[in-house]
């Protein structure tokens, strides 16, 4: 059989690695160790699948949380070499914790990702993942990427002037990629969460309908998306054909990307997020600040505002949500195209 | 095994073929308790694609193991001689609706659950998706010929296969059975793939019959403190004049892993019977509920429970989806294994099979409950073992001798609706044996270079235990 290397999406890795590869067989992963058990536990039936965010968009199985907690496991068992692919992987998650909250096996993902991160970090081997970068040569060490993140992941160091980014702390929730004046912090493409992806997802949808009122809606990942899973219809074209866009989490809405869903033909933005203090980054107070500011612009331009609504779902409220959409999408088709 | 991944990588694409360490180990898993790992992964997303991949293995001799969402519980994609693994999840479309024809066409790796959110507005549902129809796909289901709760009433996957588009394993493709109800003589051809485990060809398209949406559902829950008389209740329910949508059994185990990782609240008893009516009448539907009511009181029920509303019903519907990984919380330092987990009896012996399963746990020193959808005979056990535990193999693998033993003396079978592939192919093979040959003749014909899921069902290894390495981290 022909040997091929692992295709790592982007840039090569390991990137960053202040400390030595070590030798594979001789990484102790003495964090997720302690999860040894937990790993037996889990009866690998894949339920995990329906709410990841991340398998969604690619559909490989090694995207999943039960293909991570296999990742895990044949760490700990040497079926599974350390390599910069499968560091990548593994710091591949947005953490939504949809898988842990769902899984009626307790076991905890996202808490279990954390220590391998940790554990394959100290040994040299440190993926990129959906965590954020920093561009040193645009960053301007204003700090406001350092307030915004409620995980603490982001320090500015005083004396270099530079943010550096704590790989095991981000969950990836692009807040300060969206804060950043100047373009500094960015994710890796291939999520479908880059502003590029966002508003290639809103164009691609725009494109594929015509005649019903074209709703765009924003639907933070946390909330559980619905409609159909992995299937397609064969009529819908490439894309779902209900105009949910997931951004992941609703902080990473930026203003530019409503006034590019109207600009390229939405009649209603809506977006939807977590009750108020229930965004673990506040993600869905600065989309409140948001919208109300656009809101104001559209008024000013001759359009109603009430094309933009925000709309608060808890976790699982899927039907919630559609029939909030399904109203919103009423009220747009009276109001007609801008 | 000589693999040209570039030629593969020519069929589908550079980007849906996968050979690196870490993918293949994830698609060397499912629900099972086997590992083994491929030797590489492809995605087709066309019949052509899936036509010259075949074409290619068979020429090459090299094994080709269809792939829904792995959530099988016996094995049955894990590719015990590596090869190449065809994961079907990117031939999801939903083709076609018609509800003049009561029926749809769609691709192998539709998800279930989908298909029926997607039949909703048309009034019209597929009753056989299986518990785990969130991820399972159609291609996964028909395969190892699956069915639901509601089997009971609706039947299993077999009765909702019209037709099917298989690609054989010589790269041709077949039509096989029609876009109608009836069908008479002539081999049956299409029923024959269904549970065939991807050993025989490759489901590419499915037509299959829909069931109008019901309009009125009721649901009920009777206790009860002898397992026997739960059991019994059952079997009575079965012969009577009554058909539930749903006729479960959960046993004191379950209750209790239920109660502990889902706070669901039952009531701590020693056996629970779950039972659901459907129909076009609220009293039609309320006559049944009454009708079971009063069958579960005869067998001493105490505290039977009635209810139609929604979220109470989905409640109960969704702790039961969950009992599975549920099982796994049940007792510090023991795992749910997926053992000697679908056997199915005559009604009758509903009872008498339940107390023979704990008594076989006991006895053999592992922790085996009952439950499961027991309407149409069908009972669920799981293995709570100490899988790092050398011994306890040893313990589970008599546990399951003696369970399929009393199975097959009652005149039951192996396996109701989990497939068979490696993990019950020992006690399938008895129970069988003098139909192997049939099997063997029609695999040869089909097959002739052994390429699709080779060795598993009838040509698995004799020994469960020892067929491939084991998920947990024991050394036997
Ligand atoms: C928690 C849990 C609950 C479950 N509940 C149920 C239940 O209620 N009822 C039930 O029946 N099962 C149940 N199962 C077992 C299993 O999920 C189902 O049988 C399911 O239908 C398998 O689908 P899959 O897509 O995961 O198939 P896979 O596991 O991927 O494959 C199963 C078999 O089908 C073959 N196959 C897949 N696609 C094709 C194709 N296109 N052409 C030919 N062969 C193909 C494979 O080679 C393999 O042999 C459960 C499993 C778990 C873990």
């Amino acid at each position: 059989m022909t040997t091929e290397k692992a295709r790592v999406p982007g840039r090569a890795m390991p990137l960053g690695a202040r400390k030595p590869l070590v030798d594979p067989r001789e990484i102790e992963f003495s964090r997720l160790k302690k999860w040894a058990s937990e790993l037996n536990l889990c009866i690998r039936c894949g339920y995990c699948y329906e709410h990841c965010p991340l398998y969604r968009a690619s559909s490989w199985e090694i995207d999943t949380p039960r293909g991570r907690l296999l990742l895990a496991y044949g760490l700990l068992t040497g079926e599974v070499e350390p390599s910069p692919y499968v560091a990548e992987k593994m710091f591949e998650c947005f953490y939504c914790g949809n898988c842990s909250r769902s899984c009626s096996a307790k076991v905890s993902p996202t808490d279990i990702f954390t220590d391998a991160r940790a554990d394959l970090l100290d040994s040299g081997y440190a993926g990129e993942g959906t965590t954020a970068r920093n561009d040193e040569k645009l960053c301007m060490a204003c700090g406001r990427c350092v307030s915004a993140c409620k995980a603490q992941a982001l320090t500015l160091d005083m004396g270099s002037m530079r943010v550096a980014v704590d790989r095991v702390k981000c969950k990836g929730c692009g807040v300060c990629v969206v804060e950043c004046p100047v373009g500094a912090m960015s994710q890796r493409a291939g999520f479908g969460v880059t502003r590029e992806e966002l508003s290639a997802a809103v164009q691609s949808y725009l494109r594929g309908i015509n005649g019903s009122p074209k709703v765009v809606v924003f639907c933070c990942s946390w909330s559980m998306t619905p409609g159909l899973q992995l299937s397609r219809m064969e009529s819908a074209g490439a894309v779902n054909a209900s105009g949910v866009i997931v951004s992941v989490c609703s902080g990473r809405v930026d203003p530019g990307l409503i006034l590019d869903a109207f600009h390229q033909g939405a009649w209603g933005v809506m977006i939807a997020c977590c009750p108020l203090d229930e965004c673990e980054h506040d993600g869905n107070y600065r989309a409140r600040e948001r919208c109300v500011s656009v809101g104001r612009l559209l008024d000013v331009l001759g359009f109603q505002a009430e094309r933009l609504r925000l709309e608060h779902f808890a976790t699982g409220e899927v039907q919630k949500l559609k029939n909030a959409v399904k109203s919103f999408a009423g009220e747009m088709a009276s109001l007609g195209p801008i | 095994m000589e693999i040209d991944v570039r030629r593969l990588q020519e069929i589908v694409g550079e980007e849906d073929v996968r050979d690196n360490a870490a993918d293949l180990y994830v698609y060397g898993s499912d629900a099972s308790v086997h590992e083994a790992n491929p030797s590489v992964v492809v995605r087709p997303e066309t019949v052509e694609e899936v036509q010259a991949i075949v074409r290619y293995a068979n020429a090459q001799l090299v094994p080709v193991i269809a792939r829904g969402a792995g959530s099988g519980a016996s094995g049955q994609a894990v590719p015990i001689d590596g090869g190449i693994v065809m994961d079907f999840k990117r031939m999801n479309r939903i083709k076609a609706i018609r509800p003049r024809d009561v029926l749809c066409k769609v691709e192998p790796g539709v998800v279930c659950d989908d298909l029926n959110r997607a039949l909703q507005p048309h009034g019209l549902w597929f009753p056989s998706a299986p518990e785990s129809g969130r991820i399972a796909t159609i291609g996964g289901t028909i395969a190892n010929n699956g069915s639901g709760v509601r089997a009971i009433k609706y039947g299993t996957m077999r009765d909702y296969v019209l037709g099917m588009k298989v690609v054989l394993a010589n790269g041709d493709m077949v039509t096989l059975g029609a876009d109608t109800r009836a069908q008479a003589s002539g081999y049956q051809l299409d029923r024959l793939m269904v549970g065939s485990e991807g050993t025989l060809g490759l489901i590419v398209e499915a037509t299959l019959l829909l069931r109008p949406l019901p309009r009125f559902k009721a649901m009920g829950m009777a206790k009860f403190s002898e397992l026997e008389d739960a059991g019994e209740t059952i079997s009575d329910i079965v012969a009577s004049e009554v058909t539930p949508s749903l006729l479960e059994l959960v046993d004191d185990i379950a209750i209790t892993a239920l109660n502990k990782t889902l706070n669901m609240n039952l009531p701590q008893v020693e056996a629970i019977v779950v039972y659901e009516c459907d129909g076009r009448m609220k009293e039609a539907v309320d006559y049944d509920m009454a009708t079971i009511k009063e069958i579960c009181e005869k067998n001493n029920a105490f505290g039977v429970e009635m209810g139609s509303d929604p979220k109470e019903m989905e409640r109960i519907y969704s702790g039961r989806k969950k009992l599975f990984a549920a099982l796994s919380r049940y007792r510090e330092g023991l795992v749910c294994t997926s053992l000697a987990d679908d056997m199915a009896v005559p009604s009758s012996k509903i009872a008498e099979c339940a107390r023979k399963i704990h008594e076989i746990g006991e006895r053999n020193r592992v922790v085996m409950n009952a439950y499961g959808h027991c309407g149409i005979g069908l009972l669920h056990t799981k293995i709570l073992m100490e899988a790092t535990r050398k011994e306890q193999w040893e313990d589970a693998r008599r546990a399951v001798d003696e369970v399929y033993e009393y199975v097959r003396s009652v005149g039951g079978t192996t396996s109701g609706e989990h497939g068979i592939a490696l993990s019950k192919a020992p006690a399938w093979k008895k129970e069988k044996a003098d139909s192997l040959q049939m099997m063997k003749a029609i695999k040869a014909a089909l097959d002739p270079n052994n390429i699709l899921n080779p060795h598993k069902l009838m040509d698995a290894p004799d020994d469960w235990v020892t067929a491939t390495k084991l998920r947990y981290p024991v050394k036997l």
